[in-house]
């Protein structure tokens, strides 16, 4: 089964073609974070322009790419939400109209279930049940993933997400848009326990985050050190920043694992590409002997293949859409 | 020819099949449901209780600004799907020119005043004359003040009729100012996609990519960013 996929919900647009969900023939990527990076963060009604202007061409280049023909495709999978209202809408317009005009099936994707569905491209063993933690600029989720399309989320942030602490620390070191790479380079040979920082609980929901006390009491600090005209060794902040978000997700992700016993954690989203946050994973799961799946760079931000995936097994369970399908900014797992 | 149009630009939504000139049929609503969920079943059943497939379309036409940011957005993105899936030429046209064929039953010679509300005190404006029957440009689509408009109005004497989703804003503002323009009727008064049809003539239209929004206007960032750097340049 070919789908062609769709994915505009921040500011990437990307346009995929998967075969059986796990076999990638192509996935485009137009970045836009070239665009956004003057403002500090992705401006909604920039990032909505951006995608319109490129959607057809990255379709065209994905066809070309995986040298197949529009004749040939099985259905349209498209990622409805959640995300930034304006930038989903186009990839939903754009998706139910190449279904309508093409006379295939149209497959709404949470955008979520398509990070955790990267997995399953880069570990063709994978299979649920398993653990999932979901971690990106726009959300911090930890699920139990009971079947391809059942899922129940277990925990989730009670304020920021996970990404959204890393680009404004960025921010306040100056260091840039988006956030989670500089934060993660600088990091490297900076001493983690140099600044004391508060690690979040949400009294009685163990399996809540809560990153905004984190956030200011970064903010706090370098604001008090410009006051006081002291040098701040950045790469230690950096590193003791890391380490706070890491011992704000670990532990609880390892308690999920023992609760639910599957012996299987995947992590899924950007910020699974920081290499504290690996190195803490890696060495827990070892620990408490759990199989970690950490999917591969490339599938940790924003792409297409990852809703083509899902997609594909959204189509097996019956989970289509009419022309009605509209674009969410919040929806459910 | 047969042509699917659409238009999302403001509160009303609708497409037409138009064949030749002639409208084969033209779906409507303002009924404050979003665009994003009544397009497309609109467009769906306009060729199913036509009798006409998918295949038969010759082209499709979208107004593509100026209007709503989102609103205009959500109709390019979904001729940009069909054109790109049924592989046909789309044409965008400008909904103020689009709107402008609303005229049609005036008298030779009369002035069409189009109007959409652009907030932030302005109206997204453009003049045509009906000439020969058909609208002829007298001015581009532009943003613009009442007071200004007003002022424009003045200078000519005529009949001028007021059209578009901002018509109401526009007629009262003109009457407050002395002026005694037309009113487009209520089934005319909005935008619509027979109007996107006619305005694009006998255009052939392009590839589904080179199909883009025109917004008259920055993003509000954009705007503000390059307020604070002229700001910045005038201090140094």
């Amino acid at each position: 089964m070919l789908i062609l996929s769709v994915e505009s919900t921040c500011d990437e647009t990307a346009v995929a073609v998967t075969r059986n969900g796990r076999e990638v023939l192509t996935d485009q990527i137009f970045s836009q974070a070239d665009l956004h990076a003057v403002y500090g963060g992705v401006v909604p009604e920039i990032a909505s322009r951006s995608h319109v202007e490129v959607i057809s061409q990255l379709a065209d280049r994905a066809l070309q790419e995986a040298g197949v023909s529009r004749g040939e495709l099985d259905a349209v999978a498209v990622s409805y939400a959640p995300g930034l209202i304006g930038a989903v809408l186009v990839g939903v317009s754009f998706a139910k109209s190449v279904a309508f005009g093409l006379g295939i099936p149209l497959i709404p994707v949470h955008h979520i279930r398509g990070h955790i569905a990267a997995n399953y491209i880069a570990y063709p063993e994978l299979e649920p049940p398993f653990v999932c933690l979901a971690i990106s600029g726009g959300n911090t989720l930890l699920v139990d993933v009971r079947g391809y399309t059942d899922m129940r989320v277990l925990g989730c942030t009670r304020d920021d997400a996970a990404g959204e602490c890393f680009d404004k620390t960025a921010r306040v070191l100056g260091l840039g848009y988006p956030g989670g790479k500089p934060v993660d380079q600088l990091s490297q040979g900076g001493d983690d326990k140099k600044y004391p920082l508060p690690v979040g609980h949400v009294e009685g929901h163990p399996y809540d985050f809560s990153f905004s006390g984190l956030k200011t009491a970064v903010i706090n600090l370098v604001h008090n050190a410009e006051q006081k005209g002291e040098e701040l060794d950045k790469p230690s902040l950096c590193a003791s920043f890391s380490a706070a978000v890491s011992e704000s997700l670990v532990p609880r992700t390892m308690a999920a694992c023992r609760e639910l016993g599957y012996g299987k954690l995947v992590t899924a989203g950007g910020v699974a590409a920081n290499s504290r946050i690996r190195a803490d994973f890696r060495a827990a799961a070892e620990a408490e002997g759990v199989k970690l799946y950490v999917p591969p760079l490339k599938l940790c931000g924003d792409n297409a293949a990852m809703i083509g995936c899902q997609g594909y097994y959204e189509y097996l369970a019956g989970n289509t859409a009419g022309m009605d399908l509209n674009a969410y900014a919040n929806r459910e797992l | 020819m047969l042509t699917l149009a659409v238009d999302t630009s403001a509160k009303s939504v609708s497409a037409a099949l138009v064949e030749d000139g002639m409208l084969l049929a033209q779906y409507s609503q303002c009924c404050g449901l979003t665009h994003s969920r009544t397009l497309m079943p609109m467009v769906e059943a306009l060729l199913r209780n036509t009798g006409r497939k998918r295949e038969e379309l010759s082209r499709l036409a979208v107004s593509a600004g100026p209007g709503s940011f989102t609103g205009v957005r959500i109709g390019i993105a979904a001729v940009k799907g069909l054109a790109w899936a049924l592989e046909k030429p789309a044409v965008g046209v400008s909904t103020l020119e689009a709107m402008a064929w609303h005229a049609l039953g005036q008298p030779e010679g009369t002035v069409i005043c189009c109007a959409m509300d652009a907030r932030r005190g302005q109206l997204y404006n453009a003049l045509f004359a009906l000439r020969g029957g058909q609208p002829e440009r007298l001015t581009p689509d532009r943003a613009i003040s009442l007071e200004e408009l007003a002022q424009e109005e003045k200078m000519r004497a005529g009949r001028t009729f007021v059209v578009g989703d901002g018509a109401r804003l526009c007629y009262n503002g003109l009457r407050e100012r002395g002026l005694a323009p037309v009113l487009a009727p209520p089934p005319l008064e909005h935008q619509s996609a027979w109007g996107v049809a006619m305005a694009a003539g006998d255009r052939p239209g392009t590839d589904a990519k080179e199909l883009l929004p025109v917004y008259l206007r920055l993003s509000q960032a954009e705007r503000e960013r390059q307020a604070r750097l002229q700001k910045k340049g005038e201090r140094l």
